[in-house]
């Protein structure tokens, strides 16, 4: 099967507001670690050649925003393409350029400040079409809000349920030294938040946070010159739906399952739930945890909420790094997530290491109420 | 006289009275010269000033005008109908601008109603044939005169026989009806302007031979469409202004932090990268070359020689603020005093140097008098003599 | 290729491209890529079930959209399907090309159908190029794209009358070009007599880079479509191979005006691409270049740098007609970037006319000599380069 290498990853400690740094700074960080873990060089015959990097212009509010981050991921004079969707699929387009036999060695990393623009809605609002979506003021929230409204009339999820998830996910946060919400919070607590966008309430949502992550990747046949213990990706898959909500069936996973399949697929897995040992999903929105696991394939459609309550996260290992309810940026949330599953898999994940964790999923969305889902196997 | 595009040149400017809008006049005192090149051109003088408007035809000379328009008459006159993109006359030089280019721009589209081609009779009679329609002719044969007087008039005889329809350019003897009237009343009659009914009863038109045969003759033609109008009547592009503004909070970083302290004390401060040596201006993470930290801090300048010089003309938006920039200003680049010499560092040049500035030559900093940490500190660099 | 071989070749099968213009009112964004894709569906003999992948490209701050390929979907024909998004500024054409084959190479998909597009009369182009400088120092002085640094450069080594003639020549040459390709935005019919007064007279947006020098900006869409080997052979009868390419970026700042200046990416790029590839005389080797020109002058002084050669030989070139349709390396049948300019999908074109002139059905602007071996390059961001080379036969 064919495969390419994660030798290391490095991830800046996400916060709502990093007034201290700019991105640049925290990419020189993400760059350094890796560089220190994996003595990398940009060595035009031995070291990277190509860079993916992963950020956004509307979030950055810079035409081509990768013209930024060009010296601190080490592009001057070498090739860097900008990975424009959710970093996940930078992954697997760096997958491809290996494989390919274009590049042996590629550094990848990705960066978005939510606590840049004054609001991030606003930047979502963008994603809709000017002549009818934007002026009635669509944005990622209050999309979410309509599929989450979907999602309870079809699967009866609760709010006692989508409280049970957040507690969790703070739980687990606060063993994650890169986690941004770590303060533990009880279930009436989340309860009795504010109604945001029904059924969403305040806690529910990801709150706002920069950061930055980078990896380093190779091929099969240099893996292990940056690394004893590297972690391959084994799978990938991502895929689009509609674009106006009324055209989707928006309880549906349509297309985080043909994603999943695919990535699957590529892995060679037939049953998900006995193949892998670790999820990480792109949780944004509490209701969306149960939802994304039925796409995944770890519950049957409709039966996310009856996950929930029989503790199916804590049994397939789901979002022990607490999840992007924890707190990461938008344009990134997939690529934490991946980062999480490969320490988990290296055995680096310390205070919030499973046991026995050889195959793991980890899924991002990219556009409103999960337009587009990529999915991604990483193996031992 | 020559027509491009169906319409003369005269057209444009004979209209201008008529099109002339005095509540957006108010305010402007222009003069727009235009010299038109070729067989049919001529020089126009059009001053715009207490809302009023007074065109002088055979001019001259046009040196007195704050623009002059020059083109020859094919491109005026299909710039002005949207036959020519304006764009690519201009680029190409068949349309060449003298003086403030941004009066053409700001005051034209204010103070007239946009020109549309002057409808002329022979057009609506040698129409008249493909607008005939054979379904409400059946059994009909007749031959309609015209006698129409004036300069744009003429005399045609329309001929309907067995469901076909001929126009001639003579007033046949054996007319069923013929109809005679000014030309420009027939114009109006069939660009909706006047009424039949009052014309005639008002004595302006006159009928001689078969009344009956003049009112059938009107239910035998389509309605004529002013070229142009179909724009009007079609599809309509409506037009929406949106501005999306989001607010953004930049973080600076302490590289950054420290060259705007830097500046509020008229200080430079560079980094130095510890494996190359060289000196990034203003100070940045990295060296990128190198790809390694650089944090050390060094003072260079406050003087610079001169590497390249770029005058600008075009005055585009700054994206921050909205506000057009005032041209001409001078994009300098040059290599600080202690910076390394393949670093360059750009500002902006005083603008009573303009003429002066040269590569190699030597600039000093201007300071702002109240320095706050930020951009406007450094105002500006000049000529250190 | 560099360090490994190829896993597996990559044929374009496909090319469809909208007419470039001034802004299509009458289309939106998502009406214009569905477009090109048709076209380049019935160009390559498909339909969209063939399609494993789609690709995506455009600078969506000009237009100021967010996330524009999931609106795009609507016309990109995406639905159901994987797809990727790739932007790199005024590159992103042409990495959308590297990106294709990349995908297709892997084993990952068989056929891949890439996207680029621009309606950049639906914002401010200049505007919006200023908005990549960084916001706290370098956004106040930057004008765009707009520099008179080459031409100051070029007068200074050959003097004002020789330098200023040879910019006008390339210009019009260009022009001619276009005035050939049914598609180009603008098709201005200048001739050579007009050189004396064009040069002095167009007006002089920044030192000599004068309005008529610089490119236009555009509405378009440009859609290829990329197979596997062993596909494209069986789907197509002339598919072309892209042999190699590369991607040289520079650092953020333009800091390169110091008292020593160094390698442009253009030279630097095409010295590491020839040396990989074997290729020591570029000008004997290629029978076209589609260069991505973003103005007269830039576009006379990068074929030097391209071209790998030194002192005026390129002038000579261009004066002695080596550049024109019959000439030793046609330079842009198509009529480059000063003709038609739709950003996102600029770079793309480059590859996409240089392509169909190996195909043979160019168009008006086809090149009579047989065509087996083009080049083509994108340009973007703080003067980045991307270049790709396109063989009629797997030559190597």
């Amino acid at each position: 099967m064919k495969r390419i290498a994660i030798c290391a990853v490095a991830q800046h400690k996400c916060n709502s507001n990093q007034w201290d740094k700019r991105f640049q700074g925290m990419l020189l960080d993400v760059l350094e670690e890796i560089q220190e873990q994996t003595g990398f060089t940009f060595d035009e015959d031995t070291g990277v050649r190509n860079v993916i990097t992963c950020s956004d212009d509307v979030f950055d509010a810079r035409t081509i925003s990768d013209n930024g981050v060009t010296d601190v991921v080490g592009a001057h004079y070498r090739g860097e393409e900008k990975m424009a969707q959710e970093g996940l699929n930078g992954l697997g387009y760096a997958m491809a350029s290996i494989l390919a036999g274009h590049d042996d060695v590629i550094y990848l990393a990705g960066h978005c400040k939510e606590s840049q623009p004054e609001s991030r809605n606003v930047c979502t609002n963008l994603a809709y079409d000017p002549f009818y979506g934007r002026p009635m003021g669509l944005d990622f929230l209050n999309v979410a809000g309509l599929q989450a409204r979907a999602y309870v009339e079809k699967s009866g999820l609760t709010q006692q349920q989508m409280a049970k998830v957040v507690v969790r996910a703070r739980q687990w946060a606060a063993r994650n030294p890169y986690a941004n919400a770590t303060d533990q919070v009880e279930h009436g607590e989340v309860m009795a938040s504010p109604m945001i966008c029904d059924p969403i309430k305040s806690l529910h949502i990801y709150p706002i946070s920069d950061g930055a992550v980078g990896f380093l990747l190779a091929s099969e046949e240099r893996a292990h010159e940056f690394s004893d213990n590297p972690v391959w990706i084994t799978g990938f898959g991502c895929c689009m739906d509609s674009y106006f909500m009324g055209d989707r069936d928006i309880a549906s996973n349509f297309a985080l399952k043909k994603a999943a399949g695919r990535a699957y697929k590529m892995a060679g897995i037939k049953d998900p739930k006995k193949a892998i040992d670790l999820v990480e999903v792109m949780d944004c929105y509490a209701y969306q945890q149960p939802m994304w696991l039925e796409g995944l394939e770890f519950c049957k459609d409709g039966k996310g909420p009856k996950f929930i309550d029989e503790s199916g996260p804590a049994k397939y290992n789901v979002n022990l790094s607490g999840g992007m309810l924890a707190g990461n940026p938008l344009m990134i949330g997939g690529l934490y997530r991946a980062a999480e599953a490969a320490l988990q898999l290296m055995g680096d994940a310390g205070e919030h290491q499973a046991a026995d964790v050889k195959r793991a999923v980890v899924q991002s969305t990219t556009g409103g109420a999960g337009q587009f889902h990529t999915v991604l196997v990483l193996e031992q | 006289m020559a027509e491009y595009f169906g319409t003369k040149i005269d057209d444009i400017f004979n209209t201008m009275e008529q099109r002339f809008l005095p509540q957006g006049a108010q305010g402007v005192d222009a003069s727009i010269g235009y010299n038109i090149s070729g067989e049919v051109g001529g020089t126009w003088k059009l001053t715009i000033k207490d809302g009023t408007m007074n065109l002088e035809s055979d001019v001259g000379d046009l040196t007195g005008c704050a623009v002059v328009l020059n083109a020859d008459a094919e491109t005026f006159v299909g710039v002005t109908l949207g036959k020519i993109d304006a764009g690519d006359a201009f680029s190409s030089g068949k349309v060449a601008v003298n003086g403030d280019l941004t009066i053409l721009g700001n005051v034209l589209p204010k103070v007239f109603v946009p020109f549309t081609p002057v409808v002329r009779a022979e057009a609506i009679i040698e129409s008249m044939p493909e607008r005939f329609r054979p379904d409400k002719a059946e059994g009909v044969n007749m031959k309609i005169g015209y006698d129409l007087a004036g300069d744009d008039g003429g005399q045609w005889t329309v001929i309907v026989k067995e469901g076909e329809c001929f126009l001639k350019e003579s007033l046949e003897a054996d007319c069923t009806v013929t109809m005679r009237m000014d030309a420009q009343v027939f114009v109006d009659l069939n660009t909706g302007k006047l009424d039949g009914a009052e014309a005639f009863s008002s004595g302006k038109i006159a009928i001689d031979g078969d009344m009956g045969a003049a009112g059938t003759s009107a239910k035998l033609f389509a309605k004529f469409e002013v070229p142009g109008a179909d724009e009007k009547h079609g599809e309509e592009l409506i037009s929406l202004k949106c501005v999306p503004s989001i607010n953004q909070r930049y973080a600076t970083g302490p590289l950054m932090g420290k060259w705007f302290k830097g500046l509020k004390e008229k200080k430079f401060y560079a980094t130095r990268c510890p494996k190359c040596g060289r000196t990034q201006v203003p100070p940045r993470e990295i060296c990128a070359a190198c790809r390694v930290r650089s944090e050390d801090f060094m003072e260079v300048g406050p003087n610079a020689t001169v590497t390249l010089i770029d005058t600008v003309y075009y005055a585009s938006p700054d994206p921050l603020t909205g506000k057009i920039r005032e041209t001409p200003y001078v994009a300098l680049f040059m290599v600080m005093d202690g910076s390394t010499p393949d670093q360059s560092f750009s500002h902006e040049l005083n603008p009573k140097d303009i003429n002066r500035i040269k590569p190699g030559m030597k600039v000093r900093p201007v300071w702002a008098k109240k320095r706050t940490g930020s951009y406007t500190d450094l105002v500006y660099f000049e000529i250190d003599d | 290729m560099a360090k490994k071989k190829k896993n597996r070749n990559v044929g374009i099968i496909g090319v469809g491209q909208t007419e470039y213009s001034s802004h299509k009112e009458y289309q939106n964004q998502a009406e214009m890529v569905n477009e090109a894709v048709r076209y380049a569906l019935a160009d390559a003999n498909l339909s969209l079930d063939d399609i494993d992948c789609v690709i995506h490209g455009n600078m969506e701050l000009f237009e100021m959209v967010h996330q524009p390929d999931m609106w795009h979907s609507l016309g990109s024909g995406a639905f159901g399907k994987d797809q990727l998004r790739i932007t790199t500024g005024g590159t992103t054409g042409a990495s959308l090309v590297c990106a294709a084959d990349n995908l297709v190479a892997s084993g990952m998909y068989d056929v891949v159908m890439a996207i680029g597009l621009e309606k950049l009369q639906e914002g401010h182009t200049t505007g919006g190029i200023t908005n990549m400088a960084d916001p706290l120092w370098f956004r106040h002085l930057q004008t765009g794209a707009l520099t008179g640094s080459t031409a100051s450069m070029m007068i200074e080594e050959f003097g004002e009358e020789r330098a200023k003639i040879a910019a006008m020549k390339y210009r019009i040459l260009m022009d001619k070009h276009a005035c050939l390709n049914p598609r180009a935005h603008r098709r201005l019919g200048l001739d050579y007599d007009q050189m004396e007064n064009l040069m002095n007279t167009s007006p002089k947006l920044v030192g000599e880079l004068r309005l008529i020098h610089m490119c236009s900006q555009s509405d378009g869409a440009c859609v290829m479509i990329f197979a596997s080997e062993k596909k494209a052979k069986k789907l197509s009868d002339k598919p072309v191979w892209i042999r190699d390419h590369i991607t040289i970026h520079r650092e953020e700042t333009f800091n390169n005006f110091g008292i020593e200046r160094p390698e442009w990416t253009m030279r630097n790029a095409a010295r590491k691409l020839f040396e990989r590839n074997g290729i020591k005389d570029p000008l004997k080797y290629f029978d076209v270049f589609e260069m991505y020109d973003p103005s007269a002058w830039w576009g006379l002084d990068w074929l030097r740098e391209f071209l790998l050669l030194d002192g005026d030989e390129h002038l000579k070139l261009l004066e002695n007609g080596e550049f024109d349709l019959d000439g030793k390396l046609p330079v842009n049948p198509s009529g480059g970037v000063t003709a038609s300019n739709p950003i996102g999908a600029t770079a793309m074109l480059r590859p996409a006319e240089a392509a169909m002139q190996i195909r043979g059905d160019a168009g008006p602007q086809q090149i009579r000599k047989k065509v087996k071996h083009a080049l083509a390059s994108g340009f973007g961001g703080t003067m980045w380069t991307v270049m790709v080379m396109l063989e009629k036969e797997l030559n190597w």
